[in-house]
């Protein structure tokens, strides 16, 4: 496996990663708001100069980063072409019955814009923050539903084992399909048909070892005594630093003037 | 086939904080038909240069080249000589999906493109070469079966690609001694019927004692040790330099050895070391 992959956590000691994960997913809420919300062009600089000063902080590697966008390639594709040909305004260019507009042209960019920043958000916020963190954050922030009966502890426990085994699946993927390449299948070309029969080689073996996986985790969490129900007690607390603090302004104030200003 | 690796390096999770060297400028060269067992502690770097055989991999440096063409070349001659490695990884059964034995041990073969006959007679040959009874095995769940006859099925379905090179990859790891012996003497035998190149992977040194001809060392991605079998595992105290322990008869003949007796620590097989305790006693 030769790149980050998106949803992987990026162990490094940055000012990123030691923010507070209820800070960081906050944050990460209003950026992936604030270019929807954002109506004045200063609203979409202030969400792009955060999350370009989020990825340099966090030190990711730009080509991983910039991967991360293959995953919203084809959303943002059907995105561009749907607002460009329906969006109506002031002809650019007609071919035969079709007319696109200039303005056409500028929502599909905006589409493709939002996507690409959500996705380099999310990513950043994975790469920034443990799995342990991410769902002690969450659990943390969930915690008033459970009065109203959610079962936030067991949610974060599925949450944390479900981030836990991403990366071992791409993994897994990788190995398995080179195993079968071994035993002389090239599984990356061929017809349209044959590519996707091709799938199932590598598909049947790996929900074979996620299951596998389930079973074996199930019984070690049950041989450690793993119980949901009494009150679990945790090593690290999250505590709110100064640092939290800045972090939670910045974004709180970067997003109060993005939205407000038109 | 001829092998020839040419300064290999590989570097996994490249350009993050994860980053690996694997491989650091390995040379080797392998002869058609040699019987060659690789070795090292783990992490050394052994099954990363057998995928780079199997030309599974992409060098980040150097080039593997089979008869002169490089290995994970997206070439027409490339893929031919690809096809003719065949590489079982470790724990090959996990990687069955089949619904029979039969479809398991086939997989392969049919993409090879072969007609169906052939298919059929590859299967019969390939499980009798590892053991199994095609009569008997043909039609079972390749999952329902025991955990020595699935590995066994696994490495049916690469002898039925009737490779140039064979790579096992520690092919005997979580089996009973028994299975392991059986398992290996049936391998010996194929390679024996066929002559093909026999590369076989693994930290048991005494289990390649008596299948290869010569050993290659690896200890951190790098070649440390590479020569007859006998003189690479005669050899203790480099095999522990390197954090592997050595045949359970070297380590005797070591200990007699300390303790005043005129014996060679070069002694392998079971036989072998015998006589040569044997020779000492009667003199």
């Amino acid at each position: 496996m030769n790149l980050l992959l998106p949803g992987m956590y990026f162990a490094a000691d940055t000012a990123l990663h030691r923010l507070d994960p209820r800070v960081k997913m906050g944050a990460a809420m209003a950026l992936m708001v604030l270019p929807f919300a954002a109506r004045h062009p200063i609203g979409h600089l202030l969400a792009v100069g955060l999350v370009g000063a989020a990825a340099v902080l966090s030190r990711a590697p730009w080509r991983a980063l910039l991967g991360t966008l293959r995953t919203v390639f084809w959303l943002s594709f059907f995105m561009f072409f749907f607002y460009f040909f329906t969006t109506p305004g002031r002809p650019l260019l007609a071919l035969g019955g079709v007319r696109v507009t200039v303005e056409g042209l500028l929502a599909g960019a905006l589409q493709v814009y939002r996507l690409c920043l959500l996705a380099v958000v999310a990513a950043l916020l994975t790469y920034t923050t443990s799995p342990l963190q991410l769902t002690h954050g969450l659990e943390a922030m969930l915690s008033p539903l459970a009065r109203i009966g959610l079962p936030v502890r067991e949610l974060g426990m599925v949450l944390t084992v479900a981030l836990r085994f991403v990366p071992t699946f791409f993994e897994e993927i990788e190995t398995i399909s080179r195993a079968q390449r071994a035993r002389g299948v090239d599984l990356s070309s061929g017809p349209p048909w044959q590519r996707i029969r091709n799938t199932v080689p590598v598909f049947v073996p790996l929900f074979l070892s996620a299951i596998r996986r389930a079973e074996e985790l199930a019984v070690a969490m049950e041989a450690r005594g793993f119980r949901s129900q009494p009150h679990r007690t945790r090593l690290y607390q999250l505590t709110l630093t100064r640092a939290d603090a800045i972090a939670a302004l910045i974004v709180l104030a970067c997003g109060t003037i993005g939205v407000l200003i038109r | 086939m001829h092998i020839r690796v040419e300064s290999l390096t590989h570097i996994y999770a490249r350009g993050t904080p994860a980053e690996r060297v694997a491989l650091r400028g390995v040379d080797l060269e392998i002869e058609p038909g040699e019987r060659v067992g690789i070795s090292g502690p783990t992490g050394s770097g052994k099954s990363t240069l057998v995928q780079h055989i199997a030309g599974l991999l992409t060098p980040a440096a150097g080039r593997v080249l089979l008869d002169g063409v490089p290995a994970h070349a997206r070439t027409p001659e490339a893929r031919a000589r690809r096809r003719q490695v065949g590489l079982a990884f470790q724990f090959p059964e996990a990687q069955m999906f089949e619904v029979t034995v039969f479809r398991e041990v086939a997989f392969g073969p049919r993409h090879l493109g072969l007609n169906a006959d052939e298919i059929a007679a590859r299967v019969r040959w390939a499980l009798e070469m590892v053991g199994l009874d095609p009569d008997a095995f043909a039609d079972r769940v390749p999952f329902a079966l025991s955990g020595g006859e699935m590995r066994r099925v696994a490495l049916a379905g690469i002898l039925a690609l009737k490779p140039q090179v064979l790579i096992l990859d520690e092919p005997t790891a979580g089996l009973d001694p028994r299975g392991r012996a059986d398992i290996l003497a049936r391998l010996r035998a194929w390679q024996e019927q066929t002559g093909a190149t026999f590369i076989l992977v693994s930290h048991h040194l005494d289990e390649m004692a008596g299948l290869v001809d010569r050993v290659v060392l690896l200890a951190d991605g790098q070649v440390v040790a590479d020569g007859p079998t006998r003189h690479i595992l005669g050899d203790g105290d480099r095999l522990r330099s390197v954090g592997l322990s050595p045949p359970p008869g070297v380590v005797l003949l070591e200990a007699l050895r300390a303790a005043g007796w005129p014996v060679r620590t070069d002694a392998l097989v079971i036989e072998e070391i015998i006589s040569e305790i044997v020779r000492c006693i009667e003199r």
